[in-house]
């Protein structure tokens, strides 16, 4: 893994050295940013083909079977579940509206039951009518992780009723199919979710394209991803695995289903698997439209778009709800001790960590647990981010002593060695770190096993005393649960997969997000938000690092481009050729 | 004859269940000596936040709970007999040689090891008809012309193809002909069958900066057998009969300076078909090489395991017909 890092940051040397040629179709009108508050080339204009490439591939293209943001995004053209996110830039995008249903789920019973209604008149793309059981059926396969393993697992423990021990409708087929008791179907256009405990954001819980409906007869299983049923304006017409899959209007689609998404493109082409570096040079020579994983180009190509104007004027840098920061464990001693905790806080060189994850357009300085981009977010710096963003060291040194270290202690940093930006972090925390006497070890474990079978194994992090372990993570819904939850609450440490990687589990803050799925109002909502980021930051269990930016190029021959904020990156539902 | 190849056979079949076992310890007794459990393997494969029952459910389809020896032997046995996998609604039965199922594509893996077989074979084979061709060519001149402008200059050009790196020449290859001047633009594989034109034409780059790497090398290795030979008592012989230049240097000459060439053609050929990684990587050539890395990526062990245990056949093949070869050649290797 490490040869592979060596060869892409010596490959992107070599393009640096030999770029700066070629740029296209700039027109006067567009500027830098542009596509993050508006839309740019709006058009009904159809036809053309649109050429995705990606330097991997989606952890699947079931709908059914997916986590990855980019992919979340894709699949809205052929899977459409019963809510998502309002198609429109700015915080206007990170609104949930209607999918598939008629209107957003109505709750009742205290925020424990969900009623949704379904459009009338939706079909599959083979033309069968789409009815509230197809929906039931798609949550219910998704319960079976050994078919379909890479999905979120909400449904699994939000879920009343046999949710807790239902196996899925794969095994034992004939007893399990339609099985799941939490979901009822009064009619072919109702479906009712039951749940355990109140749960106020359901309605982000739908927005995942688990919803989208599968009829059963129809499921392939683990093949099922090869040539999924639509009921997006696209569907998938043919697939090689890990190489290319194609997608073509699909006849049945009518846009009164789904106005977030448009039918523009005759045909829309996946490359997978495509060399990173390549990719830049394609889509900078026209070549291709998108960079389908939309974390933005690679370091030779950002030099050439920065270094030209009519390039930059086609690229956008959007702050793309991605944080990346360092959980600072609060079992393994003496970061047991929220002192050395915030020792940690004050003394680290928040602008050298900016550097080190490429600077003011990889991303700008953190001082809070939750990014902009979550709904309650308020700004505050608790630790000197701004104030003193070269590190607080008389500060990190009182706290030193309050923690009974007065000359500093010895901990672990983990971190990815095959990720450049995050040996370059690692290296800089350690030696910011060091002017405040804190001696850290460095300790680099390879990015495909980091949080399977390190930093996500508690035993692991104690028994081998990693204090502070670099990470990175995105919302799955906007608000601070889609946030937090995963990160802060005590119910979410576990012995292996284990996301809580600081371990914490104060009282005060799992409260906090029991009360934020009780609360009634948005304005009771944001108010609790703000009070999570705040306790946790006070808990001093993570040290953020920045709030990540992506510097993204649109080609000038897309229609209808603008950055989906929920997504941070480009919405791939409503593009089109000119 | 036969008993040489029969015995070479054997010695082959043997030198593959070594290194599927080798590969089956890495990847399955080394996480667990590093205090790696079952469970938090499977937990590898079931997406984030999952709930323990669903960890528990993948440990047991992985089979990871049953002694290793048994996980091996099933292993072994599925490529001789075939298996069935669950593809959830069903079952999918996977033909010998079934290499296992791949937890990250969820689909059986020989299917998708062949589908890019094609892909390297027609990157290594053309690249290697370059660089014989070429690399030869040079080579017997430049021994021939020693010491001229030709030799230094072509043996200094071998330098530098020896010395700079696939994804150096290729990058520059692409960025000067593909986007510079496309004269080869929007390099993707294209099946011969599909289009012949096509497929040469998207190979060509990927070819000379494969071949030039070889090329360099076997035309420092033809220019020193060359050398070597040209001086030996039997070509002055030669000459001295009165025969021909030309075949005093192809017949009795090359002749033997081909030796060694036929050895490290042979090796390096079959390793270029376990996959020629860092030309499908640069290149975006969705061949063996490309598969390797992405297995390794994923950590997908039945993935790595087809694909080294297809490397090392290929390998052990070229190293056979080698060995066949040499036989041919010279009488006193069969015994």
């Amino acid at each position: 893994m490490t040869g592979l890092a060596a060869v892409g940051a010596v490959a992107a040397l070599v393009t640096a050295a030999c770029g700066g040629s070629s740029t296209t179709g700039s027109t006067a009108t567009v500027h830098f940013n542009q596509a993050v508050t508006s839309v740019v080339n709006p058009s009904s204009h159809k036809g053309g083909t649109i050429i995705f490439d990606n330097s991997s591939g989606p952890d699947s293209t079931d709908a059914g079977n997916t986590y990855y943001a980019f992919n979340l995004n894709f699949t809205r053209l052929y899977a459409t579940p019963l809510t998502t996110y309002k198609a429109c830039p700015g915080s206007c995008g990170l609104a949930v509206v209607p999918g598939l249903a008629t209107a957003l789920g109505t709750p009742s019973n205290g925020n424990k039951t969900w009623t949704f209604h379904l459009k009338s008149g939706v079909k599959f793309s083979d033309g069968t009518p789409v009815t509230s059981s197809d929906v039931k059926y798609a949550v219910e396969r998704t319960f079976d992780r050994t078919v379909l393993p890479n999905g979120p697992s909400y449904f699994a423990s939000l879920l009343a009723g046999n949710a807790a021990k239902y196996p899925g409708p794969f095994k034992d087929r004939s007893k399990n199919l339609m099985a799941l008791t939490a979901i009822t179907t009064p009619n072919p256009t109702t479906i009712v979710f039951n749940l355990k405990e109140p749960f106020a954001d359901f309605n982000y819980v739908t927005a995942f394209p688990q919803t989208a409906p599968v009829p059963p007869a129809k499921d392939t299983g683990t093949n099922y991803q090869l040539k999924p049923l639509s009921t997006g304006p696209y569907m998938i017409s043919s697939y090689q695995l890990n190489k290319q899959y194609t997608l073509v209007p699909n006849p049945q689609w009518n846009p009164s289903w789904n106005p977030q998404v448009k039918q523009l493109a005759s045909k829309i082409i996946v490359n997978l698997n495509v060399n990173a570096v390549d990719i830049d040079n394609r889509l900078l020579a026209g070549d291709i439209q998108m960079d389908q994983a939309g974390s933005g180009v690679q370091a030779a190509a950002r030099a050439r778009i920065l270094s030209s104007n009519s390039l930059k004027a086609n690229s956008d840098d959007p702050v793309n709800g991605f944080m990346w920061f360092y959980y600072i464990n609060t079992k393994v001693p003496p970061l047991n001790n929220i002192h050395c905790r915030m020792a940690v806080e004050f003394a680290a060189n928040k602008t050298n960590l900016q550097t080190a994850y490429g600077g003011p357009y990889g991303g700008n300085i953190a001082s809070t647990a939750m990014p902009p981009t979550v709904k309650g977010y308020s700004k505050f710096d608790l630790y000197h981010a701004y104030s003193k963003p070269g590190g607080d060291i008389a500060a990190a040194k009182q706290q030193l002593s309050l923690c009974g270290h007065p000359s500093g202690f010895s901990t672990n940093i983990a971190y990815r060695s095959d990720r450049p930006r995050e040996v370059a972090s690692a290296t800089a925390l350690q030696a910011s770190l060091s002017a405040a006497g804190i001696k850290a070890t460095l300790k680099g474990f390879t990015a495909a096993t980091y949080y399977g079978n390190f930093a996500g194994v508690p035993n692991y992090v104690h028994s081998h005393g990693l204090g502070l372990l670099a990470g990175g993570w995105g919302p799955d819904w906007p608000n601070a649960y889609g946030w937090g939850w995963a990160l802060f609450d005590g119910g979410s440490i576990v012995p292996a997969g284990n996301t809580n990687i600081a371990e914490l589990n104060d009282p005060h803050v799992n409260s906090l997000f029991l009360s934020l799925e009780a609360a009634t109002s948005p304005t009771m909502s944001d108010s609790i938000s703000q009070q999570i980021d705040m306790a946790v930051m006070k808990d001093a269990v993570m040290l953020p690092a920045v709030y990540s930016k992506a510097l993204l190029y649109r080609s000038p021959s897309l229609t209808n481009v603008y950055i989906q904020p929920y997504y941070g990156m480009y919405d791939y539902a409503t593009l089109g050729m000119k | 004859m036969i008993g040489f190849i029969i015995r070479r056979l054997i010695a082959a079949v043997f030198l593959l269940i070594i290194v599927s076992m080798v590969t089956f310890a890495i990847f399955f007794l080394l996480p667990k000596l590093g205090g790696q459990t079952n469970y938090g393997l499977a937990t590898q494969y079931v997406g984030r936040n999952p709930t323990r029952a669903a960890v528990l459910q993948m440990e047991a389809q992985l089979g990871l709970n049953r002694p290793v020896y048994l996980q091996y032997w099933h292993y072994l046995s599925a490529i001789f007999v075939g298996e069935h996998f669950g593809t959830g609604t069903g079952s999918a039965y996977c033909p010998p040689p079934c290499f296992g199922y791949s937890f990250k594509n969820q689909q059986p893996v020989w299917p998708m090891m062949v589908s890019d077989i094609p892909v390297t074979v027609s990157l290594a084979i053309g690249a290697a008809v370059l660089w014989l061709v070429f690399g030869i060519t040079v080579g017997v001149i430049s021994a021939l012309k020693r010491g001229t402008i030709f030799d230094r200059f072509s043996m200094g050009l071998a330098l530098a193809g020896v010395s700079l790196p696939i994804f150096f020449t290729g990058l520059v290859a692409l960025e000067l002909f593909s986007y510079k001047w496309p004269i080869f633009p929007n390099v993707q594989f294209v099946p011969f069958t599909q289009n012949p034109l096509l497929w040469a034409r998207n190979l060509i780059l990927p070819w000379v900066t494969l071949a030039f790497l070889y090329a360099a090398l076997y035309a420092r290795l033809t220019r020193a057998g060359m050398l070597e030979t040209m001086s030996e008592d039997y070509i002055r012989t030669a000459r001295a009969k009165g025969l021909p230049e030309r075949t005093v240097i192809v017949r009795h000459g090359l002749r033997a300076a081909l030796t060694p060439i036929i050895t490290i053609f042979g090796m390096d050929l079959g390793a270029l078909l376990g996959g020629a990684i860092l030309t499908e990587y640069t290149f975006s050539l969705h061949g063996l090489g490309l598969f390797t890395i992405e297995a390794i990526q994923n950590q997908d062990f039945p993935e790595i395991m087809g694909v080294v245990l297809l490397a090392a056949f290929f390998i052990v093949i070229a190293n056979l017909c080698v060995d066949i070869l040499y036989a041919v050649v010279d009488p006193r290797v069969r015994y």
